[in-house]
This record gives C-alpha cells, structure tokens and sequence, in this order.
C-alpha cells in the first residue's frame, strides 16, 4: 500500500517522462528488485522467539501435566509424546518451506538433517550424531545444550528422577514428522542430565520405510 | 577466619510469611531468637515503605547490638530479603582487638553482592517450573493458621546455594 501510495504522488512531479505509463514503468523497474528481496526474506526469514519464553511455557506445560495426572510420570511421558508427535505432523510441512532440502538418500543423511537443520532451525542447537548400529537403522543424538531443560528440577518425590523424560515431546516430534516423509522410526530418550547423567541422549531407530499406498485405481 | 560473618539469612514473602530461614554458625540453635529479631526488621521494612519510594537495597535496617547488624533487601515482587551480619565473627573471644575494626570495616555494598546472589538463586528457583509460588502464599483470612499452614521453601538447591551464600560471604569478596 504504501509503495503505491508514493508512485501516485510522485507521477505529476517527474518531469522527464512523457506518459504515465512509462513513469509507473520505471517506477516499477527501480522498486522491482527491493520488492522481490522483500518478499524474499519473508519466506525464508526464520522468525525468532524469546528462549526463555519456551523454555518457561514448555516446563509449565510438562509441571501441569505431571499435576493432572497425579505424578504418574508413565502416562506424562506418552502424553508429552503424543503431543509431539501431533506437533511433529505438522512442523515437518513447516521444515521443508523453510529449509527447501530434497528427499534424504538413506537413513544417515536423515540423521544429520535433523540434527543439523531440523533443530538447528526449530530450537537453534545442534546435538551430536553417533552410536550407529551396523546396519544404519539406530544412532543417538546427545545434546549438549537443550533449550527445554534450562532452569528445570526434577521434582524430589524420589520417582521423577527415574520415571519421567522431560523432553520427551522431542521423542514425538520426531516421530510425528518423519512418519510423515514415509518413515516409521521409535524414539525415546536413554538419558538426561536432568535426571543426573553425564548426557542427554535420545535413541532413534527406523522400524521401516512406509511404501505409498496408492488408492486402488478405477479403471 | 574472624571478621564479619554472615549470621542469618531470611527470605519472607509479600504478606510476610517465612520462606525461608537459615541460621549459621555459632547461632544454629538461636532460632527463636533470629525469628524474633527478623520480625522486628519487618516492621523496619513496613515503616520505610511508607516513608518514601524506596530502592530495592534498603541497607542497614537497624543495628541491634554493638555484634549484630540487620540489612535488608526488597524485590519488586514483594519478597524481603534480610541478612543479619555478625560483625565479630567468629573469633570473638579471642580477638578483641579486631572487633573495633571490624564494626568501622563494613560498609553496605560490603552486603551487596550477598543480596545479589540471594536474588539470583531465588529467581532460579522461580525460575523452576516444578517450583510453584502458590504453594508458600498464605490463604487471605484466619492470618494465624494460614500463616503456619504454608510451607518454607524445600528445594534442596536453593537451600545449597543460601548455605552456601552465607557461609562464604566476607566483605570485599564476589559471590
């Protein structure tokens, strides 16, 4: 609007140009190359949040979760799973905009795309690929540094420190979005510097790659 | 070590409700002594209040005796925090000659970083989303049951990290 706004006023002050038509012309050969850049970073531009926003807003989710459901940190998990999973569906449209990769050849080079893209992207850290099984179906991701985390305590009821995964919804994330680029995968975490170990590590395997099922053809 | 030794430390919530009290040596056992003297330094804290609008470092609140000094501290939210400084240390006994010097050696921002890192270790407290504030407020009414009712803070790293505060807090030093 406001670009249009400026050609209307500026046609009757440029003297050089014969018709109006050549004006507006020109107009639009100078505001051309802005507009597309404009437009540009508009799609590629990755919108950013305050950390501690997420951080604050993930915690409460998962303290309420444990409250609703009487620190049955069983179901707290499978719920926080669900929820990523319902998430994941959804993000991985979303990833693909932003990132524009193509189709990944096998399964390590879906390991390091997520790793290295998906939630340098989504949650800005990268976490370690390794531990590969020999047939390339399982690795680990270990983070070092996970934004969900920061602050957190695991409450000191004596079972939280061994129940409950409090970044599990990563878990359905994955699940959720890779399911939707036909593959099946399992992941859960193994360990958590929350819970005291050394590292966080979350293990994936892909269960199988879901062949296209294509609607029965009516001929 | 002599020279002026952190004594007690008291975090109070908004309607003046104990969160947290944590004694040092040697007044470990003085507890009713300490909630009694923490209680007059709240009055101190309603009075300055009133009087003016009031920075967040309140400063000396009072000097109780020529060992003990009261400072206090005020959140934006409400919560006081209070350090009772024991100017003699430990070696009172023995060092008589230190205790002058040791009363013209503190200064309030002497204090300053103790506050500061008893604010930073509350924030993170707060900061916890298994740590609910709701739990230590007081339900409005009968104020004498209620106020027994709530519970202090039991959070085993914000209880490290005041222990810690007041057990290697001298003055000059950076916490």
């Amino acid at each position: 609007m406001a670009l249009e706004q400026n050609m209307e006023v500026s046609k009757p002050q440029c003297p050089s140009t014969g018709t109006k038509k050549r004006l507006s012309l020109r107009y639009i050969f100078v505001l051309e190359p802005e507009l597309i850049g404009f437009i540009h970073m508009r799609r590629t531009r990755v919108d950013k949040v305050n950390a501690e926003l997420v951080t604050l807003t993930y915690g409460t989710i998962v303290a309420q979760l444990c409250q609703d459901y009487d620190s049955n940190y069983q179901d707290v998990n499978k719920q926080l799973d669900k929820m990523g999973y319902n998430i994941g569906m959804r993000l991985i449209e979303d990833f693909l905009a932003k990132s524009g990769v193509g189709r990944c050849a096998n399964f390590r080079e879906t390991a390091d795309m997520i790793a290295k893209v998906g939630f340098k992207i989504f949650l800005n850290v990268t976490p370690t690929v390794t531990n590969w099984t020999s047939d390339n179906t399982q690795f680990s991701l270990i983070f070092e540094d996970n934004p969900l985390a920061d602050f957190v305590e695991l409450p000191d009821d004596g079972r939280a420190q061994d129940e409950l995964w409090f970044s599990n919804i990563l878990c359905g994330v994955l699940r959720g979005s890779l399911e939707m680029v036909q593959m099946q995968i399992e992941a859960h975490f193994v360990s958590d510097v929350l819970r005291g170990d050394d590292t966080t590590e979350m293990r994936v395997s892909l269960v199988r790659y879901i062949e296209d099922e294509m609607p029965p053809e009516e001929e | 070590m002599s020279g002026p030794k952190i004594a007690c430390i008291g975090v109070i919530g908004k309607a003046d409700n104990p969160l947290h009290i944590s004694l040092f040596p040697p007044y470990s056992d003085s507890t009713i002594e300490f909630s009694f003297l923490l209680n007059s330094c709240l009055d101190i804290f309603d009075i300055r209040c009133k009087q003016t609008s009031i920075d967040q470092d309140l400063g000396l609140l009072h000097a109780i005796d020529e060992r003990l000094a009261a400072y206090g501290w005020l959140t934006t939210t409400g919560v006081k925090l209070l350090i009772i400084v024991d100017l003699f240390g430990q070696e009172e006994a023995s060092a008589g000659k230190q205790a002058g010097a040791a009363i013209n050696g503190l200064r309030d921002s002497d204090v300053k970083p103790a506050f500061r890192a008893l604010q930073s270790a509350y924030i993170q407290l707060l900061q916890n989303p298994f740590y609910s504030p709701d739990d230590h407020v007081p339900i409005p009414g009968n104020t004498a049951s209620s106020l027994s009712a709530c519970q202090p803070i039991s959070n085993l790293k914000f209880v490290a990290d005041v222990k810690r505060i007041g057990d290697s807090w001298a003055p000059g030093s950076s916490l």
